[in-house]
């Protein structure tokens, strides 16, 4: 039980695949302008990684080694291909607005590295649980910096008015880069709290060592 | 032997998922098409429609035989893109011809009219389409009762790169294009997209960027608003709803 709940919930603050793993920041940068979009993203991706991952790990003790990662990247791929036909089917605007960006979810990084890391090592059920949790992680970030980028950005939330009238469009925070910086401040965050993710210094300054010159003195005889 | 059987059965099984969930969303995939030309109709000719099935009961939809120059009867259900396709249907443009890069040009096309009060031409929209820099862009074209001012322009499909050639749905630029004029005094088709910046009422700012993007754009202009397109259908149309014969 207490395994379970570490799958499912480590990945949100603990292990999460954005902010500690630095891994799908493409689609965190693209996608966050509106509420409403991230949301449709958000449930694409986890079920995405999600059944890939269940699946995966079904067939992983048949996958032969040397062509694992192509028999992964057709499960991943059939799965969102199917998520894209059926956005396409019933959420049409916002699978517009997505456009290749649901298409690239086959090449993000998080599905790629859980069916990588965790589905070819564990039985079935662990790895569908660890799939969500990460999806939860992934969405967790995203949701966090569309709020960020929707409410200060055009001052609205999920399409509708939140801010006075006189509030302008911040044109900044509407533009990809903005996500980096608010990725970049959440990290800061989580890591003050987690001391745990604090990478290590790789190149530690040593402290300053004082050597008294030597001069060696030539005797000069006569 | 193993090695070879469970990646060829993950492929089939595979196969058959996507191909199962796309055929099962085909219809429901068709209609938010459908949805999206009609509203696109409706956005090229400046309206902004609550319910676009209410709004598309003001609108006569007249088909045109481009070669008889004839009006025809159709059903509702008639696809000009899907009329490309067959070979009945459709005729092969001579490559000199081919501006706009269509290859098959559909025997009878749609115009979609706006009748006022007194039964003349309010506005019309017609369907215009080109090849652009990745793929052909799919489009609407509305013009004043005149049938020459621009209304407004919309695109409904096109593969241009975003940020680039995308941009052709970006409301600044549209919004470019109304009170342009179509043809010169010669009656062809001077209404062009130009590089720098556009001067007078024949010239509309290009994208940036987008220079082949932009070149398809008025080929398409020139192609079907030109004598093979609907050129001289436009004349007809002039001729029957026209003010003058409304008057009489």
């Amino acid at each position: 039980m207490k395994d379970i709940r570490a799958l499912l919930f480590d990945p949100i603050v603990k292990n999460n695949p954005i902010a500690l793993q630095i891994l799908g920041i493409c689609s965190a940068l693209a996608v966050t302008v509106k509420m409403d979009v991230t949301m449709i993203m958000c449930i694409a991706l986890t079920s995405v990684v999600t059944l890939s991952n269940f699946f995966i790990s079904i067939i992983r003790l048949y996958i032969p080694d040397s062509i694992r990662i192509i028999v992964q990247m057709t499960i991943i791929s059939s799965l969102v291909i199917m998520v894209d036909e059926i956005l396409k089917a019933y959420a049409y605007e916002a699978s517009k607005e997505l456009s290749v960006f649901v298409g690239l979810i086959i090449t993000n990084c998080i599905v790629m590295g859980r069916a990588e890391a965790f589905a070819m090592k564990n039985p079935p059920l662990k790895s569908l649980i660890d799939g969500f949790g990460n999806g939860l992680g992934y969405s967790f970030i995203l949701i966090v910096v569309a709020t960020i980028r929707e409410v200060f950005g055009s001052g609205t939330f999920f399409g509708v008015q939140v801010m006075p009238d006189f509030y302008p469009t911040n044109n900044f925070l509407l533009l990809p880069p903005s996500s980096f910086i608010i990725i970049g401040l959440m990290i800061w965050v989580i890591r003050s709290f987690d001391d745990e993710q604090v990478d290590e210094n790789e190149f530690p300054l040593k402290a300053h060592t004082y050597k008294p010159l030597t001069v060696k003195k030539e005797v000069i005889d006569g | 032997m193993r090695n070879l059987l469970i990646p060829l059965l993950a492929c089939i099984a595979c196969a058959v998922i996507v191909s199962v969930t796309a055929v099962s969303v085909r219809d429901k995939q068709n209609e938010n098409l459908e949805y999206d030309k009609k509203t696109k109709i409706l956005l090229a000719a400046g309206i902004i429609a609550e319910n676009i099935d209410e709004e598309f009961t003001n609108i006569t939809t007249l088909y045109i035989d481009f070669k008889k120059n004839e009006l025809v009867e159709m059903e509702d259900s008639y696809d000009p893109i899907k009329a490309t396709l067959n070979k009945t249907t459709s005729t092969l443009i001579p490559n000199e011809k081919d501006i706009a890069i269509l290859k098959r040009r559909e025997n009878i096309g749609p115009v979609y009219l706006w009748l006022n009060k007194q039964n003349s031409i309010d506005k019309v929209v017609v369907p215009i389409r080109g090849y652009g820099l990745w793929g052909t862009l799919y489009g609407y074209l509305s013009l004043d009762s005149d049938l020459n001012t621009v209304r407004g322009i919309e695109f409904y499909d096109h593969k241009e790169t975003p940020g680039l050639g995308a941009e052709v749905e970006n409301q600044d630029w549209k919004d470019l294009w109304e009170g342009k004029l179509l043809y010169g005094s010669d009656g062809g088709v001077q209404l062009k997209v130009v590089k720098g910046s556009a001067k007078g009422k024949y010239q509309i700012n290009g994208l940036s960027g987008a220079t082949l993007t932009s070149n398809g754009v008025s080929n398409m202009i020139n192609y079907w608003l030109g004598s093979d397109g609907y050129g001289p259908a436009l004349e007809k149309i002039k001729s029957l709803y026209g003010p003058q014969v409304a008057m009489q």
